[in-house]
């Protein structure tokens, strides 16, 4: 058998159990706590038990510090319907008169019940008994038989006769509710009852008014009439329960409760005539109260009315891990169970969660609608070590306290371990430490310093130090030109620019020219600018000084130097012509100076050539 | 609150010790008292301790994240990215930090929607931040400067033949030069990130609590403050969505004394 076949059995047994539990409830108090010793005090015990032929026995406690003055029993069977099915309820309810034998704090033992072979007690009850003639508390005054308190120390609840005057009719209906100010979701009790002066041989065709705006749930709805005595305006009556049913109201504001209808057989068999009489109930008002808004939760649900109390459980609390584990969430108490809405668990880290299931056990005690829901969760762990389920909230209205509070439950550990070596295969996909990525860090133990300076491109120092290399370089670049300018021999200077020299003045000689257009020179400037590039050049490029030679010599020093005997007489020639129109005027027009500067400026070409191969 | 967390702590340790301890062992010693809080989950006291270390000046990358992770506890969320952010700025490979800072961003109430303004520039800030741009700086000054000496050499002595451990030594810098101007990008971003700490405010069209709001931040979300005036911040969302909120509702990542912060 596995583990969760197990585990539903043993859910199985528990519930029937817990169903044999529910069918008796016993219950013991008393009109007071405190008794003069000459007074008297009232102990009920009742006894309820869920069937129609059996009955309990009790068997009063031993109570030797009391006198029993006098003993009574009342007995009554309802027929109710709880979760839909038909059930019988059998009511006995025993009531002792009881003096106290001396003074003190006195005890009254518990009272035993015995059905079905099973026994069940009341709990002790504890009694202060005080001096003959002190006054005792109003509440401890012994009266015949005096108003037990309301067991769910509730409102004061409505007679439902109260100013009811049925005059000289001898067939009344009377319909009334226990509160007629409840809150939304409190319960209201609606009892219709039959008043008779006459004979009741039955009811017939009895028709509950709709009752929109409520949920209703039965409470009593008795197969046989059962009447008691009451005297209203000084008439006897006998009083016949019809129905009694549980109301919760769904919203605020005034409900009418339309009349309830029957009809009611009187006169008994053959020998006395039967006759049926229609009667109606009055209509009710009913002001369903809003929840109050002070001190209200955030996030109240208007369902949760009530007393309720909230439990949580798991089953088992060691597992391996990735066995299943049984979360059950009971909320137990009194009001609406249907509309109650319970805190849901979240997800927790470790635990995988899967679908809830919720079951409803609603039953009625004493009049009031009880009941509790479960809501069972599996869990599986998927990691191993210690776990928490945390903590679960319910905020409730508890209509007696008319105030707001919450339920809660408390934290339950869970122990996780490994799952035992060879455990089977099928299981072992599962039984693995799942461990999660998320969750807070730990903290550091350990501190270093840190240093909040200026980034260095901040700093003052960055982009200065950044530009400083190539500033330097050209510094250095700089300084050795510079030295070598400065070293340069002077002659081979003028050898290097010689050429540039010479072309500078055939520039200039360019310049004149175009003067001479304008007529701002003459053409003597002209021509000596031009015999002072040739010479200039042949000075500084060839070492000649023609300024100084014949022409003959300047021939025989070019032809020397190897150029060219044409190239040397071209110069010859340029530099005669030159010589001519400076010192004869007018001598040479305009083309033909323009003729001789190219013709200049291609023997200089020619020249440098020759010094160049060389 | 603060200050009686530090007498107290400096009660207990001047006790314990009796004697006259250096700053750095006080330090130290309340490092340790804030933890052993922290840890017997008192977070309260933890918190105060956190405080008073920070209040001293002391400047550390693990006093942030603890006393970020210690705010998260509290709930605090806010504080808690301030701190986290702060932890991260100090030491971008803090995976603790960046890891707690995930998870208070899971709970952050403001969800952005749209396209990320700026072309993403917090995103590349990110990838940028763990960049060793300091040393990075420096390497890059060095080789600079060696590059060009050698060139100055080359040009005194071109027999010497250094111009290839020059241009070695410029390809080098250049490299340094990227990391550099990347972390700088990065910490110019940082320069203006502040995180939301106040549980919500409303930001306005203009830098006055009359001027029309248009939508509200929540604590724990960062942003870019791009101005200051008349006690509002102008903030920018990532997203571009930019409004005037109280300058008391968030807080720079590098606080005023970490960084020269004149020029916003």
């Amino acid at each position: 058998m596995s583990r969760r076949t197990g585990s539903a059995i043993a859910a199985l047994l528990f519930a029937s159990a817990a169903l044999a539990a529910e069918e008796v409830q016993v219950s013991a108090r008393t009109d007071a706590n405190e008794v003069a010793l000459d007074g008297t005090l009232n102990l009920q015990i009742t006894a309820t038990v869920s069937s129609k032929g059996d009955q309990a026995d009790l068997t009063l406690p031993d109570l030797k510090d009391f006198d029993v003055v006098s003993r009574s029993q009342s007995e009554q069977v309802a027929f109710t319907f709880v979760n839909g099915s038909p059930t019988f309820r059998r009511t006995t309810v025993t009531t002792v008169k009881l003096a106290p034998r001396r003074e003190g704090q006195l005890t009254i033992e518990p009272a035993r019940v015995t059905y079905k072979g099973r026994t069940y007690t009341t709990q002790p009850i504890a009694i202060r008994a005080l001096p003959a003639g002190q006054p005792a508390p109003p509440k401890a005054r012994a009266q015949a038989p005096p108003p037990l308190p309301d067991p769910f120390g509730d409102d004061v609840a409505l007679d439902p006769f109260q100013d009811m005057h049925p005059q000289s009719r001898d067939l009344v209906l009377r319909a009334s509710v226990d509160r007629d100010r409840p809150f939304v979701g409190q319960q209201v009790t609606y009892s219709l009852y039959l008043l008779a002066r006459v004979n009741v041989s039955g009811i017939d065709k009895l028709q509950l008014p709709r009752l929109d705006g409520f949920w209703s749930e039965e409470i009593e709805a008795p197969q046989q009439l059962m009447g008691e005595a009451r005297i209203i305006d000084g008439v006897p009556y006998r009083a016949f329960l019809l129905r009694k049913r549980a109301l919760f109201p769904l919203r605020p504001g005034k409900v009418q409760v339309e009349p309830a209808e029957v009809e009611v057989m009187t006169g008994f068999g053959m020998l006395f005539s039967r006759t049926s009489t229609r009667r109606a109930s009055q209509p009710l008002a009913i002001d369903v109260q809003p929840l109050p808004e002070t001190h209200k939760p955030a996030g109240f649900d208007a369902g949760n009315v009530g007393s309720w109390t909230l439990t949580a459980s798991t089953d088992p609390v060691t597992v391996a891990v990735g066995q299943p584990v049984t979360f059950r969430l009971v909320a137990q108490g009194r009001g609406n169970v249907r509309n109650l809405a319970l805190p849901k668990l979240g997800q927790i880290p470790g635990l995988r969660s899967y679908d809830a299931t919720t079951t409803d056990k609603s039953t009625i005690e004493q009049g009031q609608v009880t009941g509790s829901r479960t809501v069972e969760q599996l869990l599986v762990p998927e990691r191993t070590g210690a776990m928490e389920i945390p903590a679960l909230s319910m905020d409730v209205f508890d209509p007696a306290q008319k105030a707001y509070r919450a339920v809660r439950t408390e934290p339950i550990r869970l122990e996780v371990h490994a799952a035992p070596a060879g455990a089977p295969a099928a299981s072992q996909a599962i039984a693995q430490n799942l461990l999660g990525a998320g969750g807070l860090r730990p903290i550091r133990l350990r501190m270093t310093r840190a240093s909040v300076d200026a980034p260095p491109w901040t700093r003052e120092w960055f982009w200065p130090l950044l530009a400083a290399g190539p500033v330097a370089v050209a510094v250095v670049a700089g300084a050795g030109r510079l030295r070598r300018v400065l070293a340069r021999d002077p002659a081979e200077e003028r050898v290097k620019k010689a050429r540039s020299a010479a072309r500078a003045r055939l520039r200039g000689a360019e310049e004149l020219l175009r003067e001479q257009r304008r007529g701002n020179a003459s053409a003597s400037d002209f021509h000596a600018e031009i015999a002072r590039a040739l010479t200039g050049y042949l000075a500084d490029k060839q070492g000649i000084a023609a300024a100084g030679m014949t022409r003959d010599e300047l021939g025989r020093a070019l032809l020397d130097r190897g150029h060219p005997p044409g190239t040397v007489r071209a110069v010859l020639a340029v530099l005669d012509e030159c010589d001519r129109a400076r010192f004869a005027p007018g001598g040479a027009d305009l083309p033909s100076q323009e003729a001789r500067l190219e013709r200049a400026e291609r023997l200089l070409g020619e020249l440098d050539k020759l010094r160049r191969s060389a | 609150m603060r200050l009686l967390a530090l007498a107290a702590l400096c009660a207990a340790s001047a006790a314990q010790a009796a004697v006259t301890v250096p700053p750095e062992a006080r330090g130290n010693a309340l490092f340790d008292q804030a933890n052993a809080a922290y840890l017997s989950g008192d977070t309260s006291r933890a918190v105060a301790g956190y405080e008073a270390l920070l209040e001293e000046g002391l400047v550390s990358p693990e006093l942030e994240t603890n006393l970020g992770a210690a705010y998260l506890r509290q709930g605090k969320r806010g504080l808690a990215a301030l701190h986290l952010e702060r932890a991260l700025f100090l030491d971008p490979s803090d995976d603790d930090a960046r890891a707690d800072l995930l998870e208070v961003r899971r709970g952050n109430v403001d969800k952005l929607e749209g396209e990320p303004d700026e072309g993403g520039a917090e995103a590349v800030s990110r990838v940028l931040a763990p960049l060793p741009g300091r040393a990075a700086a420096v390497a890059l000054a060095a080789l600079w400067s060696l590059g060009w000496a050698l060139v100055a050499l080359n040009v005194l002595r071109p027999r010497a033949r250094l111009a290839g451990s020059a241009i070695a030594c410029f390809v080098v810098a250049g490299a340094a030069a990227l990391v550099t101007a990347g972390s700088a990008a990065a910490h110019r971003l940082t320069l203006h990130r502040a995180v939301v700490v106040a549980q919500a405010a409303a930001a306005h069209e203009g830098p006055s609590d009359r001027a029309a709001s248009h939508f509200e931040v929540h604590e724990g979300t960062a942003l870019r403050v791009e101005d200051e005036d008349q006690g509002f911040r102008r903030v920018k969302l990532a997203n571009g969505l930019t409004g005037w909120v109280p300058s008391a509702a968030v807080e720079l990542v590098v606080p005023r004394g970490w960084s020269d912060q004149r020029r916003l």
